[in-house]
Order: C-alpha cells, then sequence, then structure tokens
C-alpha cells in the first residue's frame, strides 16, 4: 500500500516538470543532436528544400575546417584563437579590477550605498545599448577616445578603432568595462564573508596590509575566485553581442567563433559548415568546461 | 623638558591626522575615479541624445572649434520626437514588450510547477532532470541556433505552424532560456519553505495543485517576482537569436538599434535616445527588485 501511494506521488512528480522538459527538448537537446547529424551534410540553401537528399560528406566538413589551406579553416582557427586571446585579457583584468573596488567599497565612506548601486550600473544595462554607445565613443572622427588621445597628444592622427588591427582592443576595453562589475559584485560578497576577528589576529601578530591582504584576504576569497573563473572561462566561448555590435556582423579578423559560424550559415548559408564549426566548439566548451569544474573541486577539498 | 615632550607629541599627532587626511583623500580620489569611469558613457550617451543629428555629423576631433563636446551646442528634443520615424523603435518597443511579458508568465508557470517537483518530491531520474537543467546553461547559443532555425523551417513546412518571426516563437525559445536559472532559483527558495505547510494543505483536503496555488505560491511571492523580472530581463537584452529569428513584424529593441547605423547614414544622435528608451524598462524593474536579483546572484557564485 505505502509504496503505490509513494509511486502515485512519483508519477505526479513528472506531470510537474513535464512541460520544462518539452521546452528544453525542442530548443535545446534535439537541436543539439540534429546539430551533430547535419554537420556531417553537405546541406546549403539549395539541398535545404530537399534535405533528405543533401549529400552525406561524412568528415568532410571538419576536414575543411581543420585544414589551414583553406580559407573557411583558416578563418576559424583564427577566431578560435581571436575569443582565447580575449579571454585571457578580460578575464584576468576585470577580476584585478572588480577585486581593487570590491576592496574600495568595503571601507567606510560618505556615499557607500549610493557607490555600491552604481557600479551594477555596466552589468544591468542592456548588452545592445551599452555596446553601442562604446560603438559612438571609438568613432574615428567623432568619438571621444580619438578627442582625448589626440588633447593628450599621444596620437597625431585619429586613429580607426573598429576596423582591422584595433577591432579587438576596442571590443576588450569595452567588455571589460561592462564585465568587472559582476566580479566586483561577487568578491564584495565575499569579502563581507570574512570574519573580522582574522583581521584582529593578523594586526597583533604585526601583519602589515599586504601581509593580511596575501595571508588572511586572498585565500579566504580564494573559492568565490575559482567559481568566477569556471563561469568566466565557459562564457567566454558565448561571446557574441560585443564583437556583432561593435563591429557589426563581418568583424574581419576579429572573428570569433560565433559570429564567424553565423555569418557562415546566415550570409553564405552553408549550413552543413557551419553547423559542423558548432560541434567542434561545443567539444572546445566541454573540454575547458571539465577542466575548470577539475580546478575547482580541487580548491573545494581544500577549503 | 616637559614642554618639549608635549610639543613633540602635538607634531607626532598632527603627522598622524595629516597622514590619515592624504589617505582620506586618495579614496575618495578612487571612488571618484571609478563614478566617473562607470558613468561617462552614460554621460556622453544622454548629451548625445540631445544633439542635433547636424551637430554629430559635422563633428571632427582634429578640428577644435568642430570637436565633440560634452554639452550639446544646440539643445534639441527632435530625437525623442522622431524615435518612431526613420527607425520604427516604437513598434519595436511593442514586440519587445510582448516577447518579455509572454515569455516573464511562461518562465514563471513551467519553473514553479519544476521546482516544487524538486523540491518537494522523491522520483527517479531527478539527478538527471537537475543535472539537464544546468547543462543547458553551458550551451553558447549558436551551438544549437542553425539545426533550431532549420527545425521551424521544417515545422512550418509539415506542420504548417509558423514559429519564425512570430510572437509564439520568440516566446517559446526565450522562456527555455529562462527557465534554467529560474528553477534553480525557485528550488533554492521552496526548500526553505517548510514542508509541514504543504502537509498541512493536504490534511485541511488541498489536492498537489491545490496546496502548490493556494500555499506554495503566495508564500513564495518574492522568489516568483525575481525569476518573472529575470526572463523579462533576459527577453529584452537577447540578441543572437533575435537578429536571426525575427523579422519585420517581431524586431525587438535589441535589434532595432542596430538600424540606425547604416552604408548611407549613421544616425548617433537618434540611436543615443533609443538606447535610454530601452534602457529604461530594465533599469525601473532591476532597480525594483535590486536585492532580491544580487542574492540570489551572489549565493548561485558563493555557494557554486
Amino acid at each position: 500500500m505505502g509504496t503505490s501511494l509513494k509511486d502515485k506521488a512519483e508519477r505526479k512528480a513528472y506531470w510537474f516538470i513535464l512541460p520544462s522538459i518539452i521546452c528544453m527538448l525542442i530548443v535545446h537537446f534535439i537541436p543539439i543532436i540534429w546539430g551533430v547529424y547535419i554537420s556531417f551534410l553537405d546541406l546549403d540553401i539549395y539541398t535545404l528544400a530537399q534535405w533528405t537528399s543533401a549529400p552525406f560528406v561524412g568528415l568532410g566538413n571538419f576536414i575543411r575546417i581543420f585544414s589551414g589551406k583553406v580559407a573557411v579553416g583558416q578563418k576559424f582557427m583564427r577566431s578560435v584563437y581571436t575569443v582565447i586571446v580575449y579571454g585571457l585579457i578580460t578575464i584576468p583584468v576585470g577580476y584585478v579590477i572588480g577585486l581593487l573596488v570590491a576592496l574600495l567599497l568595503n571601507r567606510n565612506f560618505v556615499g557607500r550605498t549610493f557607490v555600491r548601486g552604481i557600479i551594477l550600473l555596466p552589468y544591468i544595462t542592456p548588452d545592445s545599448v551599452a555596446y553601442n554607445v562604446w560603438r559612438f565613443i571609438f568613432q574615428a572622427r567623432i568619438g571621444l577616445v580619438n578627442k582625448y588621445l589626440l588633447q593628450l597628444g599621444l596620437i597625431k592622427e585619429p586613429l580607426i578603432w573598429l576596423v582591422g588591427k584595433r577591432a579587438l582592443t576596442a571590443v576588450i576595453i569595452a567588455s571589460i568595462w561592462k564585465g568587472w562589475p559582476f566580479a566586483c559584485l561577487i568578491l564584495l560578497a565575499g569579502l563581507q564573508g570574512i570574519p573580522p576577528e582574522l583581521y584582529e589576529a593578523a594586526r597583533i601578530d604585526g601583519a602589515s596590509p599586504w601581509q593580511q591582504f596575501t595571508h588572511v584576504t586572498f585565500p579566504l576569497l580564494l573559492p568565490v575566485t575559482k567559481t568566477l573563473l569556471v563561469l568566466n572561462v565557459i562564457w567566454n566561448f558565448h561571446a557574441f553581442n560585443q564583437f556583432y555590435i561593435l563591429l557589426g556582423g563581418s568583424p574581419g579578423d576579429a572573428h570569433v567563433p560565433s559570429t564567424f559560424i553565423m555569418q557562415e550559415a546566415f550570409s553564405n548559408l552553408h549550413y552543413g559548415l557551419g553547423s559542423a564549426m558548432s560541434v567542434v566548439l561545443m567539444v572546445i566548451v566541454l573540454i575547458m568546461t571539465v577542466i575548470a569544474l577539475r580546478i575547482k573541486r580541487g580548491a573545494s577539498h581544500e577549503f | 623638558m616637559n614642554f618639549e615632550l608635549k610639543k613633540e607629541m602635538m607634531q607626532a599627532k598632527k603627522r598622524r591626522s595629516g597622514r590619515k587626511l592624504v589617505k582620506r583623500t586618495l579614496l575618495y580620489l578612487a571612488v571618484f575615479l571609478v563614478l566617473f569611469i562607470i558613468l561617462a558613457p552614460y554621460m556622453w550617451m544622454v548629451s548625445g541624445s540631445f544633439k542635433t543629428s547636424l551637430e554629430i555629423q559635422a563633428a571632427d576631433v582634429t578640428r577644435p572649434h568642430l570637436e565633440p563636446r560634452w554639452i550639446p551646442r544646440k539643445f534639441t528634443l527632435e530625437n525623442y520626437a522622431n524615435v518612431n520615424k526613420t527607425v520604427r523603435m516604437l513598434d519595436y518597443f511593442r514586440n519587445s514588450l510582448i516577447i518579455s511579458l509572454g515569455t516573464m508568465f511562461f518562465s514563471i508557470v513551467i519553473s514553479i510547477t519544476a521546482a516544487y517537483a524538486l523540491s518537494r518530491f522523491n522520483f527517479k531520474g531527478k539527478e538527471t532532470f537537475a543535472l539537464g537543467v544546468a547543462a543547458t546553461q553551458m550551451f553558447p547559443g549558436i551551438a544549437f541556433l542553425i539545426p533550431y532555425f532549420i527545425l521551424f523551417t521544417f515545422i512550418n513546412r509539415y506542420l504548417g505552424i509558423q514559429l519564425r518571426n512570430t510572437f509564439p516563437g520568440m516566446i517559446l525559445t526565450y522562456t527555455t532560456f529562462a527557465i534554467p536559472f529560474s528553477i534553480l532559483m525557485l528550488r533554492n527558495f521552496l526548500d526553505t519553505v517548510p514542508r509541514e505547510i504543504d502537509e498541512q494543505a493536504q490534511i485541511d483536503g488541498c489536492s498537489r495543485f491545490g496546496a502548490l496555488f493556494r500555499v506554495i505560491i503566495p508564500l513564495s511571492a518574492p522568489g516568483i517576482v525575481a525569476v518573472g523580472i529575470y526572463s523579462f530581463i533576459m527577453a529584452w537584452n537577447e540578441v543572437l537569436f533575435a537578429a536571426i529569428l525575427t523579422g519585420r513584424e517581431t524586431k525587438t529593441v535589441a535589434i532595432g538599434l542596430l538600424e540606425y547605423i547604416t552604408q548611407q547614414q549613421a544616425r548617433w544622435s537618434g540611436m543615443m535616445a533609443a538606447c535610454i528608451l530601452v534602457s529604461i524598462p530594465v533599469l525601473l524593474l532591476f532597480t525594483f527588485m535590486q536585492r532580491q536579483i544580487v542574492e540570489g546572484l551572489v549565493s548561485g557564485a558563493t555557494k557554486g
């Protein structure tokens, strides 16, 4: 009797989760599995109409992606390289700025609550708004950046920021501006969780402010730091909005995988090739996630 | 002797308070620097929205008398008055409102039931389900955009249901994007509501669904509001899927903003006014729910 009642309750649970399962199947899981299948096809706008007869090319798409001799392969490899460079700069710089400001906001001063509210602004501003404003700021002839660089005498001629070799730098600057408040928010919460007695004890032992930071503050922020790192490493490969909005649909050398796949699939209408690149990107993200979680789990053993 | 000592002590005190003053000054300077870096782009946005398009077009950083200025040379409200003229921003605003409100509604309904099941039932596959929910957060959007787009094409061809460039299609997409975080957040919230309460409701003759609707939902109102606002903001801000799946009839504000810059013309002043318009709902909702959303984010990251 008891078990049958429990079975009944158990069966009811499936009704409760069914809508969410249907949604996730339609939007996430079926497309991802299907995408793997499409990546073996030479599916483009012509074969889309008769998609069952789209030529099966096996690993053909993947071979093109990984070959350094084909333009698509070179460009895709370059986009992966670009997003890694982008992450290697934005993640540490964003973290350091976030940490410095969190330490600053952890002190007492007039208007602290107000300033804490203000630092959330870049984080909550829609990407489309923030990056369009930065696009305006980086304009060569009418932009703020060139105005001040010229005034300070650092450059003689207005620089072109959003096309060519400086495009990545511009995106990195705008992304750091938008991204550090999140790190700051999390680190500030971490700082507030550190018991004041620890600093008291460190001071009695004669620790300098720097020693207090390296021996108390930083070690106690390590778990939060690792969580931030895991999130940022995974999100880094999602990078799309900042490149798409600041640089437009075809950022040239500053393509990241998301923008390049989008262009290949929806402008050049090579769905099969685009899917193959998506699969490669997924595998990269999976590997990075596993590595990041390993590092994080290592941390939780220590603390 | 005594006098000398006193004098020295006074000087030391002065030095110390002098050093303290320097420290305070540095602290406030740092705070102002942070504030300036954050606020400068917003000030530039506001200033740009009040400039005439002629002033921005004529600006030139290399010529001192034409260089871009913080204070508009001539104040104008034309950018706000013409917000629906060259780019149909108000229409996009309405589209975004429909899609975001729809997403908000379905995301709340779907995630509260799933969160209730996770919090209150023990069932086979519970861990797998929770893992699947969390895993969706890892996939980059581009990884399923292509097959999802093709799926829409086939659903249209074989079932005759148009999903691309329709409100239901966009609401389905964004609802699914919103539910993983919503489910996990509401589950944490429901775990804090004591189980005795739903048992009590069931003794009083409520069914499971009845208990959920009459007792649990009112109790978890703050969590539900937070999830709703999160879903609204997510749908309002999304770019990648909106760029591919929306068209003339359903274009959202995030994509509409890009229309101000074309090959022929750059309408920066109009775009800045539109940017302010687009930010308003998000800023309002966020200030309304700031505490809950920040707490949710922080607890998610610190519990990790």
